[in-house]
Formats: C-alpha cells, sequence, structure tokens
C-alpha cells in the first residue's frame, strides 16, 4: 500500500482514553474519555473545541508523532485502514501551527526535505521527486521563492512552506494542528482558499484541529465539537454546503444556526468545568 | 549621542567607527599609562619594562641578525604545529563524543560524570601524569593541549545539539526517518554554528595552555620562548612573547569567527 493508492481510507478511534500523572504526585488526570470515531475519506473533519481540551492530543494519535514518555493512549485502540496504529504513520502527514521549517534550508530544500529520507527515496523515485516538489511549490504560490530562506518570508509563506512539504508526499491522511492559528485573519482566509483549492486537486482525510468556529464552518464536511476536562465528543453534524462558501452562506440562517450551536456547547461544557484544571 | 538614555542602553545601536574609537582610544591609554609609569622609574623595569624596551625585544625576537635567526618565527612554527595537532584530535574526537551525549540522554547520563567534573579540574595540574605517561616528548605536549581543550569542547558541543527545538525532531520523526536521520538530517545541520562556537572557544582554550604545554623539555615554541627569557630575567622579552600569544589567539579567533560566518549564513537571519 503506498501513498499513491487513491481508494479509501478509514480512521478508527475505538474507546480512547488518556490520563496523565498528577503534578503532584500520585493521582491521574483523565484528560480525554472514551472517544469513539470513525471518519474517512475524502473529506475534511473539523475537530473543534476550547484549548487545553485534548484536541491535539487526540490528533496525536491518529498516525501523527506520540509524546514521548506517556502511553498514548492510555486505552483504547487507532486503527488505519483496519490495522492497529501505533505511531508515526507512513500514510499520515501532520501541519504544525509552528510549521518547523528549517532555517538553513531554502524553501525549495525545504519542501523536498522528506525526499531525503530513506523511506521515501525508495518509495519515490529521483525524478518524480523533483517534479513533484517543483508542481508542489508552484501550487501554493511560492513559484518565486524557491531559493528563499524561510527567514525571509512571511508567517503565512512559511506555512505554505509547511503545507507545501506535507503534501509532497500525497498523504491519504493529513493532520493539521491549528496550522493557520498564529496568523492575521486576512492571511488565514487566504491560506483556507489555498487549502480548499489543494484538496480539491488531490482530496484525502484531512483532520483539522481548530479553536475558531468560522475555521470550522468554512472548511468542515463534517464537525466534532469537543468538550473538556475530560474530553469527550459533545456534537458530531455535516455541513452540506459544498465548498468554497461564499460569505451570504456564511450569514445565512443555517450557518448562523450552526455557529450558535457550536458556541452554545463550546459555552455550556466550559462554565461546567468547576474546578477541574488540566494541563498537558 | 552619549546622553545617558544611550548609554546605559544595552540594546543602542552603536556605529562600528564609535566602536573602534572606543576600543583603540583604551588600548592607547593603557599603553600611554605603561609609558608614563616606566618612563618615569615609577615601576622598576624588573617588574615592568617600557614599551619600548619590549618593542625592541619584539625586534630582536624577530630577527636576530647576529645569529642570523628569527626566534620567534621558529617558535611560532612549532607553537601553531602543536595547536594544530591538538585541534585536529579536540575535533576528531569532542565532536563526535559531544554528538553522541547530546543525541542521547542515555548517553549522557552514562559520560557526564566522566567528563563534565573535568571542566572545573585544574589540567594545570595534570601536567606531572601527562609526564609520567607519556613521557616529555611531543606526544606530552600534544595530548596535554588535547585534554585541556576536550573537556571544554565535548559539553559544549553536547548542548549545542540540546539546544535545537524539539519541533524539528518531531517534524522529521513525523516524515518517516528513522532516529538515526532525526539526528543527522534534522537535529545536526542546525546545531552546525553553535558547534563551530564550540570549536572556537576550544582553540582558544588552547593557545592559554600552550605556555604551560611547553613548560617541560620544549626546545622551540612561543610557550618555551617566555620560560626561557623568564629564566633570564629578560623581562621584556616575556611581554614580547605574551603579546604574540595573544595576536595568535585573537587571530585564529576572528578567522575562524569568519569562516563560520560563511560556512553557516542562515544562522545570524533567524
Amino acid at each position: 500500500m503506498t501513498a499513491t493508492d487513491a481508494t479509501q481510507v478509514s480512521l478508527d478511534l475505538r474507546d480512547i482514553v488518556q490520563e496523565y500523572p498528577q503534578r503532584d504526585g500520585t493521582g491521574t488526570v483523565r484528560v480525554i474519555d472514551g472517544i469513539s470515531l470513525h471518519l474517512e475519506r475524502p473529506g475534511i473533519v473539523m475537530l473543534l473545541g476550547p484549548s487545553g481540551c485534548g484536541k491535539s492530543t487526540l490528533l496525536h494519535m491518529m498516525g501523527g508523532v506520540r509524546p514521548i514518555g506517556t502511553k498514548t493512549p492510555t486505552q483504547g485502540e487507532v486503527l488505519i485502514d483496519g490495522v492497529p496504529c501505533h505511531g508515526a504513520h507512513d500514510d499520515v502527514v501532520m501541519v504544525f501551527q509552528r510549521y518547523a521549517n528549517r532555517p538553513d534550508l531554502s524553501v525549495r530544500e525545504n519542501v523536498a526535505f522528506p525526499f531525503r529520507l530513506k523511506c521515501w527515496r525508495e518509495r519515490v523515485p529521483k525524478a518524480e521527486a523533483e517534479q513533484r516538489v517543483d508542481a508542489m511549490i508552484d501550487a501554493v504560490g511560492l513559484g518565486g521563492h524557491r531559493n528563499h530562506l524561510p527567514s525571509q518570508l512571511s508567517g503565512g509563506q512559511n506555512q505554505r512552506v509547511a503545507l507545501a512539504r506535507a503534501l509532497v508526499l500525497r498523504p491519504r491522511i493529513l493532520l493539521m494542528d491549528e496550522p493557520f492559528g498564529a496568523l492575521d485573519a486576512q492571511t488565514r482566509a487566504e491560506m483556507q482558499t489555498l487549502l480548499v483549492q489543494l484538496y480539491e486537486q488531490n482530496p484525502c482525510l484531512i483532520v483539522f484541529v481548530t479553536h475558531d468556529v468560522t475555521e470550522a464552518l468554512t472548511l468542515g464536511d463534517r464537525v466534532l465539537v469537543m468538550s473538556t476536562a475530560p474530553a469527550k465528543i459533545a456534537d458530531d453534524f455535516a455541513i452540506l454546503e459544498p465548498r468554497p462558501r461564499s460569505s451570504a452562506w456564511q450569514r445565512s440562517t443555517e450557518a448562523v444556526r450552526l455557529e450558535e450551536r457550536i458556541l452554545d456547547q463550546l459555552h455550556a461544557k466550559s462554565s461546567r468545568r468547576g474546578s477541574v484544571t488540566v494541563s498537558i | 549621542m552619549s546622553d545617558a538614555s544611550s548609554t546605559w542602553n544595552p540594546y543602542a545601536p552603536l556605529a562600528a567607527s564609535t566602536a573602534r574609537a572606543l576600543g583603540v582610544g583604551a588600548v592607547l591609554t593603557v599603553l600611554v599609562l605603561w609609558a608614563v609609569l616606566t618612563g618615569f622609574d615609577l615601576v622598576s623595569p624588573n617588574k615592568l619594562p617600557s614599551p619600548w624596551q619590549v618593542a625592541k625585544a619584539f625586534a630582536y625576537l624577530v630577527w636576530d641578525g647576529e645569529n642570523q635567526r628569527s626566534l620567534l618565527w621558529n617558535a611560532t612554527i612549532w607553537s601553531l604545529g602543536r595547536v594544530f595537532a591538538a585541534g585536529v584530535l579536540v575535533v576528531a574526537i569532542g565532536i563526535p563524543v559531544g554528538v553522541l551525549m547530546g543525541a542521547s540522554t542515555r548517553v549522557n547520563a552514562a559520560l557526564s560524570p566522566l567528563v563534565d567534573p573535568f571542566r572545573s579540574a585544574p589540567v594545570v595540574a595534570l601536567l606531572p601524569i601527562m609526564v609520567m605517561w607519556f613521557g616529555i616528548g611531543e606526544w606530552m605536549k600534544i595530548l596535554f593541549l588535547y585534554a585541556g581543550a576536550v573537556v571544554y569542547l565535548i559539553p559544549l558541543v553536547r548542548d549545542a545539539v540540546r539546544a535545537v527545538p524539539q519541533a524539528y525532531w518531531i517534524s522529521a520523526r513525523d516524515l518517516g526517518a528513522t532516529p538515526w536521520e532525526c539526528i543527522r538530517l534534522a537535529v545536526l545541520p542546525l546545531a552546525m554554528p553553535r558547534i563551530a562556537d564550540a570549536v572556537i572557544v576550544a582553540v582558544s582554550v588552547m593557545w592559554t595552555y600552550i605556555t604551560v604545554a611547553e613548560y617541560v623539555n620544549a626546545r622551540e615554541g612561543l610557550g618555551q620562548l617566555i620560560q626561557n627569557a623568564r629564566r633570564f630575567s629578560a623581562m621584556d622579552q616575556v611581554f614580547a612573547g605574551i603579546i604574540v600569544i595573544i595576536a595568535f589567539a585573537l587571530l585564529s579567533y576572528h578567522l575562524m569567527r569568519w569562516i563560520k560566518g560563511r560556512l553557516y549564513p542562515w544562522e545570524t537571519r533567524v
């Protein structure tokens, strides 16, 4: 099975529980409490929740790098295509909020970086890799910046580099951990448009963590709202409106109702948090 | 220009010309003070030779017309050779060990008690031991310089590796890199500028130890030159020798800084 395989991919979480030892000693804090999910490609799934609710922890379990030194998940199972997954998965690539672009490499070298790794050299012939890298740099609109260093680019351009580095591998699952969270509103909107374009060209399963309700409504085929302390899936609904979603739709009764629904859920949960504090 | 707010302000920009003027001014002040102290016989010439005596001694060391030889050239070549040989050893052994320690908390836990205490150990006191172990030949001198510098280099290299943000490691791991690829392709390239800094420190340390290294049975060398001059109470030559060592240390420092800047131009722009 390779990353270019365009068939169905499925991602299952079964009764995921995550606990961390408490800072002051003996007890444990339950951060995630029995989450079960079934996700299928293609589609954009938005994982929405208050900050610190464990949505990022959950995302990392879906084939990303798991935390070092803590058993993740404490209980439960993650299955990709029905096969148990215990760590970084080959068909899964993550885009981080702090884009992790290498300061010592040019834009092109950054995007081509995965092909320097043995596992990708074996899978993708050099000529194809070169061609994919150049095509992807053009696709994210950085054609004129190939030889620039990340320090010469803006935040949005840096996130384009990170996106290109992930998509050049044609992952079947793309995990996005609040990727546009640090960008200004204008740039964020541009990046959302770009992401939708790239997704339409090469659909895959995108799991997108955000705490921005508008972002969830702009991008999502499906929206999962998480509660906090411990995290559960509080709400789960589909948005059928095709993308790109016009600003007229954003103001429509349907969108406004969905927004209220999400905000009610987030508000209800956060006011019920009580005195439990969680730190991850 | 020099109002209080820009004098006591660590972030105030300083024009290169001003910086140079202040630096040259300070050196000249010391020279004038030195000339006054010795010129008016305020200090005995046996304790502090005058600048012109030192200059004369320097000229003699550069070219001894009577014996048709350059003591300084000879001594410099020997000392440079020893520093260079020891430097090759320090880099060839210190960097790999430091990188391994930085790359693995386990390796670090095992090796750190064997390396870290020696940073504050009296390396000079090791000299008799080195003599017993390695004799009084060239190897003893090179190994002494090596031992003195490598205990600085290893911890600095380790810290350079560990200072690389974990995000790069995680990102490479996520892309499917093996643990060794993470170190070699993601962490190490980002640690290189600081590793270069560590090498620069190590070389400076070796220049400070060169006199000690050449204390025992050296026929040539800058350290030996100073030792010899001291034995004959030629304070002017002692001063000239010290100044030459400082000059070489500075020269190699700036040369290495320049090379580092050429090798890692991205570092200053981060």
